[in-house]
């Protein structure tokens, strides 16, 4: 490999990392003011107070021109809530046209089934954002993936644990369009000049600079194709 | 991101999604009337106002006004006045009588088109969901079949739809999710009849795993062919069903 490849390979490494990097950041400050404030209640918070609050920290980067964040929130852990056992705060932002069919959705909440009563109601500590950072402990990005419920659209999910005493209160996260991060992160793959593709833990495509190899597609492992993994995130850059 | 919180959620929106094209108001009176049967709106429920939902449809109040009383017609809507009043759903009574009537108001032609349409957006689904699966999202699509509980009716009826529309996000097309969706709020309460009866509800689960087989061996050819035969014996069992109905008189 050239001087000038590598060093587009470490160029397109950065950008994924960074795209990426900016929203944790963002989610990241969004769980440090819940865990604050759950400290400070000594971790009794009710459905009222998390929602103002939540609502307060989400809505300003939703509503930002050109925002990569299309719905965000925090998803309590059952029966954290004083007055819920089961509680999402999540809203959805101008670019998001789900279930509103219009070119201009306005910028609203989700509403979403938290009554287990109900036949409608689905455990979401089953799902793979809830799943995986509750295991881990850690960031995780799940999707590429169709979020037939939030975002009707092709989708990335960015979750963070929350944490109070040690243990998880819930998560915090964000909602990205898949289109968006391939409009974003193309330019830097593609500076590369050879086939290169980013993909998921799962090894899932998220983008490569190969037309033939469709987003979502999984990339069958090969011996010899380089790997190299995105900075703090759990996406791999694929050589070859 | 909160997937699968209300299964129903997108179902929903789905119904109040604008309709276009001519003979708007019956357009919206099926739409509803689709959804009361499939048990999306539910018994009580209050529908929003007149002026709301044409806004959501995208047509105009005198629209709406005319689709509820095509609804209020058939008994699926009654109007309240005074404060608390407006629309409120009537699901109650016999769903299977309601069933029953549209299933003999409609041609063999028009059921067994909706059949072909159908499964061109399912078996392309379970092909493509064949190439793009993670052994994760095949737990998942294990899981969803061990909570239907092919004993009852409403459970396997739910477990089809959602099942189906679990193969239709492995696909990992938006458009084929939506359209899975779209098809479900009109047709699904028809199509899958057969879940009447527990030998097509046994079937049914048996069709679902040997989908999931096919899927985990990354067999797109089978996992579409398994797709196709299943709806077609679907709709085989309702033209049969029509025959009867019609023979009944």
């Amino acid at each position: 490999m050239t001087t000038a490849t590598r060093s587009a390979v470490v160029d397109a490494v950065t950008a994924v990392d960074a795209t990426f990097g900016t929203v944790f950041e963002q989610i990241d400050s969004w769980r440090a003011a819940i865990e604050r404030h759950v400290a400070a209640h000594h971790g009794r918070v009710t459905v009222t107070e998390i929602d103002e609050l939540v609502e307060a920290l989400v809505v300003p980067g939703l509503s930002a021109a050109n925002a990569l964040i299309i719905g965000a929130g925090f998803v309590a852990s059952p029966g954290f809530i004083s007055d819920a056992e089961w509680h999402l705060a999540w809203w959805l932002g101008h670019a998001n046209t789900f279930g509103v069919g219009s070119a201009d959705p306005a910028l609203r909440r989700l509403e979403a089934e938290e009554d287990p009563s109900s036949e409608s109601f689905r455990d979401y500590t089953t799902l793979e954002w809830w799943r995986v950072p509750a295991a881990t402990g850690a960031p995780h990005i799940t999707g590429p993936y169709v979020d037939y419920l939030c975002t009707d659209d092709y989708t990335l999910t960015l979750t963070v644990p929350v944490m109070y005493e040690g243990r998880m209160i819930g998560v915090a996260g964000a909602d990205l369009y898949v289109n968006d991060i391939e409009r974003t992160l193309l330019p830097h793959v593609r500076a590369i000049g050879s086939t290169a593709t980013v993909v998921n833990a799962s090894r899932r495509v998220v983008v490569s600079t190969d037309p033939h190899r469709p987003t979502g597609a999984i990339l069958r492992p090969d011996d010899t194709a380089e790997q190299i993994a995105c900075g703090q995130t759990s996406l791999v850059l694929v050589l070859g | 991101m909160p997937q699968s919180i209300r299964s129903t959620t997108a179902a929903r929106a789905a119904v109040f999604a604008p309709v276009a094209g001519g003979g708007r108001a019956e357009l919206v009176a099926q739409r509803l009337t689709d959804a009361i049967e499939l048990g999306l709106l539910s018994h009580g429920e209050r529908l929003p106002s007149e002026s709301e939902m044409a806004r959501q449809f995208g047509v105009a109040t005198v629209t709406t006004r005319e689709a509820l009383e095509a609804l209020r017609e058939l008994g699926l809507v009654e109007t309240r006045r005074g404060r608390d009043g407006g629309s409120f759903v009537i699901a109650e009574g016999s769903r299977t009588a309601r069933i029953d009537r549209r299933v003999k108001a409609l041609s063999r032609v028009e059921l067994r088109d909706m059949g072909v349409y159908y499964s061109a957006i399912a078996a392309m689904a379970a092909e493509l969901a064949a190439d793009r699966s993670t052994p994760d999202d095949i737990q998942h699509l294990h899981a969803t079949i061990d909570a239907t509980d092919a004993t009852a009716e409403t459970s396997s009826r739910r477990g089809e739809g959602t099942f189906r529309l679990e193969v239709a996000a492995l696909s990992q097309s938006a458009r084929l999710v939506r359209e899975e969706l779209r098809l479900q709020a009109e047709f699904a309460p028809l199509l899958w009849l057969c879940l009447r009866e527990e030998t097509h509800r046994v079937r049914s689960r048996e069709a679902h795993l040997a989908v999931v087989a096919a899927i985990e061996d990354f067999d797109g050819e089978t996992a579409r062919r398994l797709t196709v035969a299943h709806i077609a014996g679907a709709i085989e069992w309702l033209l049969d069903a029509k025959a009867e109905l019609e023979r009944r008189g």
